[in-house]
């Protein structure tokens, strides 16, 4: 027995006009519950965190209990982390997801490092803070920026791997069948229109990765726990946001607290941003 | 061209460990770095991190609340010497009754703390405190969750003086408490009491100071009820052998003299004699020398009590017995 293609029995059209509406609106409760948290957090972030920015939060570094200040140190120090972390996850991320996409299929070695960079990916992050202080920190005797930059890299090159392979394998096959018919190598086909198609794409993996990893604390508590003062050297224990809030959201001193918030709205506004432009490269790619 | 006057080169050192004395180690590293141009760099990651962390040597000095047995000393060439004292401060939310008039005792403490006193107007309390009206409300206890070097002062000083909590839950950075609520840190156990009607706690002293929270009378081993003030905690560190003591000698606990605060202790700098590390060790001696001549009034303005005159020397011998300092 086929079913009718179109119901001619109103009840039948009734039921089923009314389990959809009964769904659609079940759906849009669970949004709204959803985007209800959302705004719940974001508005006690903002509400609190306005309360403790001024301009010397930028100009000024961590204060002593009692006294006033800001985050500069802590800025200064998760940009940096930050920053070298993500110049090896982009080196190691882009070389790997590249391989993974244009040499390894069919290969063995492929699958399994696809897998094992899966698992990276879940991996909590509080094990890499712990692979560093074995690897790094223990037989160097001291703690350093370099060890911090060391634990945040590992956590986003997973990240970068898997966008920079799914990237790439958007690109369509013309496009290699295309470059090779000119004479070009496959390296050479790679290199200047792949990578240069998806451009894009590799970007928004990299400000994934960022955003994975710029409100990380655990990895940092065992590699680069803090310091109170403004410190470049990359042999040295360096200061960051996220463990700054850690330290003064558990503090007995209201200025600390304040400052606190405004370390976490500093942070989840960067996140919010490097999400947007993310978002807006990847959409500019699609519609090219 | 004459040569310029060579600038110092500045250092920079790390230390790590317990969090009670953390502000004022941060105060007192400010002020140097202003003087000297060196940074000392200090981390609260608790009393157990910092013993790890100097005997992995990845920092210049540890610090701990708890102080180290002779073995344990000896066990990784380690030296130890106090810095600053506290002590630790039993706080309750009961309506009517504030700061200073509630008075306790060790068995009394230790009866409430394993859940065999249940509500305020207990005869216990009652003969205790023939002048407050104490509800009949129940006694929600409130403790720390987290292993902590308040804990061990406080069930150490408890394992003294109250023979049920000795052969129950005894002493230790976290034990098995037999009732009430677990809170995380000094700020969470605060938070519990100020919204629990009828809740008790404790809390360092530092922190009890900052919050509004009303602390009790507790009576010492002279039978006197005394509140916590800094002089109390300095009477405490009286006849404690600073210099050649370790361990459980070090412990500033139920401790002689008429004015005394039972449960004082003092937070130690821990620090190698050999090993990793050791070309900052000049700069952490240097730090520290300045900070016992110098860094009082620190201390004082953030609720600590320093050292006395002559604890100070006692330290400073240990340093040139152990060769830390000449």
């Amino acid at each position: 027995m086929i079913p009718p293609k179109r119901p001619r029995d109103p009840a039948l059209l009734r039921r089923r006009r009314l389990a959809n509406g009964v769904f659609v609106a079940l759906a849009l409760l669970a949004t709204g519950i959803a985007l209800l948290a959302l705004l719940l957090i974001l508005g006690t972030l903002v509400s609190k965190g306005l309360g403790g920015m001024s301009a010397d939060v930028v100009l000024l570094d961590q204060p002593g209990p009692g006294e006033s200040g800001g985050l500069r140190n802590a800025l200064v120090g998760s940009a940096m982390m930050c920053g070298l972390g993500m110049v090896l996850a982009v080196v190691v991320g882009v070389l790997a997801g590249t391989w993974l996409a244009e040499y390894g299929d069919g290969k063995r070695l492929a699958s399994f490092v696809r897998f094992l960079n899966d698992v990276l990916l879940s991996a909590p992050s509080i094990l890499m803070g712990l692979f560093v202080y074995e690897a790094v920190v223990r037989p160097l005797h001291g703690f350093s920026a370099g060890a911090g930059a060391l634990a945040l890299g590992f956590l986003a090159t997973p990240v970068v791997t898997r966008t920079t392979e799914d990237m790439l394998r958007l690109q369509p096959h013309a496009l290699r069948e295309a470059g090779m018919a000119l004479g070009a190598g496959k390296g050479h086909v790679v290199r200047s229109i792949i990578w240069r198609a998806s451009r894009s794409g590799l970007v928004t993996g990299a400000l994934l990765g960022l955003a994975r990893i710029s409100g990380e604390t655990a990895p940092l508590l065992f590699t680069s726990p803090g310091n109170p003062f403004l410190s470049f050297r990359i042999d040295q224990s360096m200061a960051s946001l996220p463990t700054l809030m850690f330290q003064y959201a558990l503090s007995a001193y209201d200025d600390w607290q304040a400052l606190a918030w405004a370390g976490a709205l500093l942070i989840a506004a960067a996140v919010l941003a490097a999400n947007i432009i993310g978002r807006v490269l990847t959409r500019g790619s699609f519609h090219k | 061209m004459a040569l310029a006057v060579p600038a110092a080169r500045a250092e920079s050192v790390m230390g790590a460990g317990a969090s009670f004395p953390a502000p004022l180690y941060t105060a007192w590293a400010r002020a140097w770095h202003a003087r000297s141009g060196d940074e000392v760099n200090y981390q609260p990651i608790g009393s157990g991190g910092g013993l790890r962390q100097i005997r992995a040597g990845t920092v210049d000095f540890g610090a701990s609340d708890r102080p180290l047995t002779r073995a344990q000393l000896d066990a990784d060439a380690l030296v130890q010497f106090p810095a600053v004292i506290g002590g630790i401060v039993p706080v309750f939310n009961v309506p009517g009754v504030g700061s200073g008039q509630l008075r306790l005792t060790g068995p009394v403490l230790g009866e409430i703390f394993l859940g065999h006193i249940r509500r305020w107007n207990d005869p216990a309390l009652a003969r205790l405190n023939p002048g407050l009206r104490l509800p009949a409300l129940p006694i929600t206890v409130v403790h720390r969750a987290d292993g902590s070097g308040s804990t061990y002062l406080f069930t150490s000083w408890l394992s003294r003086v109250s023979p049920s909590w000795q052969r129950g839950p005894g002493a230790s950075d976290a034990v098995n408490w037999p009732a009430g609520i677990g809170a995380k840190g000094n700020d969470g156990v605060a938070v519990f009491v100020q919204r629990t009607l009828g809740s008790i706690g404790y809390l360092e002293y530092t922190f009890a100071h900052k919050v509004s929270i009303a602390q009790a009378l507790v009576q010492n081993r002279a039978g006197a009820f005394v509140a916590p003030t800094p002089r109390a905690f300095a009477l405490a560190a009286d006849g404690v052998p600073w210099g050649s003591g370790a361990g459980e000698q070090l412990l500033m606990l139920d401790r002689p003299g008429a004015g005394s605060w039972p449960i004082s202790g003092a937070s130690f700098i821990l620090m190698r004699r050999m090993g990793p590390r050791r070309a900052g060790q000049g700069a952490v001696m240097r730090f520290l020398d300045w900070a016992l001549a110098q860094g009082d009034a620190a201390a004082q303005r953030l609720d600590y009590v320093p050292l006395s005159g002559a604890i100070k020397a006692q330290v400073r011998q240990g340093w040139k017995a152990s060769g830390l300092a000449r």
